[in-house]
């Protein structure tokens, strides 16, 4: 598990116990779905590339 | 006049019953007499709706008639930017934010004819789900002012309900239209990603922000978005696609051979006993009217919501970066603890939960290939009270935040579009509610089974009881 709190201090932001358990949480989930993912799967980000018809007008 | 629906004051408006003066005048009336104990309003624009209400009526008197929002007082959400008028996104980073143009929203509003009675109160940043604004104060619920309408288009929803506007513009990031519409007993669509344009809506979470319709009924909110959809340069995840007719018929007999889905596991799991009564008798009521019914099995929710918190948190952390560090003081507490967790989240979960999302879409996409729409609740529990941190459900103990956004958290991280309506009331009075999510651009067939739903059981006639005594 990652240690939130060096993390955050490298950062300067303080960590609360509250924070600190919500990120543990969500990086538990993180670590299981990671089976889940298809690694040759391109993940949901693009470059939009103005088209010619934009560049046009 | 403020007890009409939308489509009813359009007709009243078109047949000569009623002006648009008349009509924004009593809602003004009524924004003076309940607002102080709502709080729905941050701003209102009194003079420009008196000047636009004018105009409406001598255009009709002309001949000319924009469509159904013609003359229609609404509001809009206080995070669309407003030409002369200050838009704060309920924060007091923004409190004297006076824009220079208007959103993309606003513009299209303008255009069919509606009337703009002012700004609605939010969740500081829409970024959260209470409306219990550190700098603004709280928004109260007009079905029992002790409680929240939900948020963070809180405002909307509250005015809407109590009949201070007849439709009210929201944004949705992770579920900021629907579960106030829930809370509030009002209707409200999350559209597909990209059909209305974002431009010129102060953002939270670049991939997961939709603008859509708070109104009172299913037909007042397909007039509503089908005024606002439609391509827009403006906004670079516009979608090249127009909405114009999406009203649903006057009266829908039958529902035959649609399909509609009820999840086995999840969106049933943990909700309060009257939600799962009354959303089980919506669908029962769907297939009175000839829907079948398919019982199915969906995607652990939870996975979903972890993919969409790690979004939000992170694209929420990029957006406020260059104030956060600066003018930390001008944040709410709450706001700037979720800022901060997602500065601190790796790039790399990022990128994997983008990863995670697309496979998440493409089992969606299966799954509404075999039903036309799923059916669920819209939050599992009822509007909670200002100031609950806790609520308990099914003898568990959760974060009110947590579970409010449990059910719809998941749909801004698919893009889907998502109807949020009325589904009955608590033995106490309060609002329950209910979703239809549908496929990508699905919008006016969700709208159709929503209204035939709602014709059929009539929970939109009640009035929420704040009055103006």
């Amino acid at each position: 598990m990652r240690d939130w709190i060096t993390t955050a201090a490298g950062l300067k932001i303080e960590i609360t116990e509250k924070m600190q358990k919500t990120l543990e949480g969500l990086d538990k989930n993180m670590l299981g779905l990671r089976g889940l993912i298809d690694w040759q799967e391109e993940p949901i980000l693009h470059c939009s590339v103005p088209q010619p018809e934009d560049d046009a007008e | 006049m403020t007890s009409m629906t939308l489509i009813e004051a359009a007709e009243a408006l078109r047949a000569g019953q009623v002006s648009s003066t008349e009509l924004t005048e009593e809602c003004l009336k009524r924004i003076e007499s309940l607002n102080p104990r709502l709080n729905a309003f941050l701003t209102i624009t009194a003079e420009i709706a008196r000047e636009q209400a004018l105009q409406a009526d001598r255009e009709r008197r002309s001949g000319m008639d924009r469509g159904p929002l013609h003359g229609i007082p609404i509001a809009h959400k206080d995070l669309f930017c407003t030409a002369g008028v200050r838009t704060t996104s309920g924060s007091k980073l923004f409190e004297n934010l006076v824009p220079k143009f208007d959103a993309a929203v606003v513009e299209r509003m303008r255009e069919a004819g509606a009337v703009m009675l002012g700004k609605t109160s939010m969740h500081e940043h829409a970024y959260g789900i209470t409306c219990d604004n550190p700098h603004f104060g709280a928004v109260h619920n007009p079905w029992d002012l002790a409680r929240i309408p939900g948020g963070s288009s809180g405002g909307a929803a509250a005015a809407v309900a109590a009949g201070l506007c007849l439709m009210g513009t929201g944004s949705d990031t992770g579920g900021s239209i629907r579960v106030p519409a829930s809370y509030c007993g009002v209707t409200g669509i999350k559209p597909t990603f990209g059909l209305v344009s974002k431009y010129g809506a102060l953002p939270l979470g670049f991939s997961l922000d939709h603008v859509g319709p708070i109104a009172r009924t299913v037909r007042d909110v397909a007039v509503s978005l089908a005024a606002m959809a439609g391509p827009d340069k403006r906004d670079p995840n516009s979608a090249r696609r127009h909405a114009d007719d999406l009203l649903p018929p006057k009266e829908i007999a039958s529902l035959a051979g649609v399909k509609i889905g009820i999840p086995e596991n999840f969106f049933f799991e943990r909700i309060d006993m009257q939600v799962d009564n009354a959303v089980h008798f919506m669908a029962y009521r769907a297939q009175d009217l000839g829907a079948e019914l398919v019982s199915l099995r969906v995607p652990d929710g939870r996975q979903l919501n972890t993919i969409a918190q790690i979004t939000l948190l992170v694209e929420a952390a990029a957006v406020h970066e260059p104030y956060i560090r600066k003018q930390r003081k001008l944040y709410g507490e709450d706001v700037r603890t979720l800022i901060d967790m997602g500065r601190v989240i790796p790039g790399v979960d990022y990128v994997q939960a983008q990863r995670l999302r697309r496979r998440a879409q493409d089992v969606f996409r299966m799954i509404l290939k075999q039903v036309d729409c799923l059916l669920l609740p819209t939050t599992p529990i009822t509007a909670p009270n200002i100031g609950q941190s806790e609520v308990a459900i099914g003898g568990e103990t959760e974060d009110v935040r947590m579970a409010t956004t449990r059910l719809v958290r998941g749909f801004n991280a698919l893009g889907l579009p998502s109807l949020a309506m009325p589904a009955g009331f608590t033995r106490g009075g309060m609002p329950i509610g209910m979703q239809l999510v549908g496929r990508p651009f699905g919008e006016k067939e969700l709208l159709r089974i929503g209204a035939a739903i709602e014709d059929a059981t009539g929970h939109t006639l009640r009035r929420a009881g704040v009055s103006t005594a």
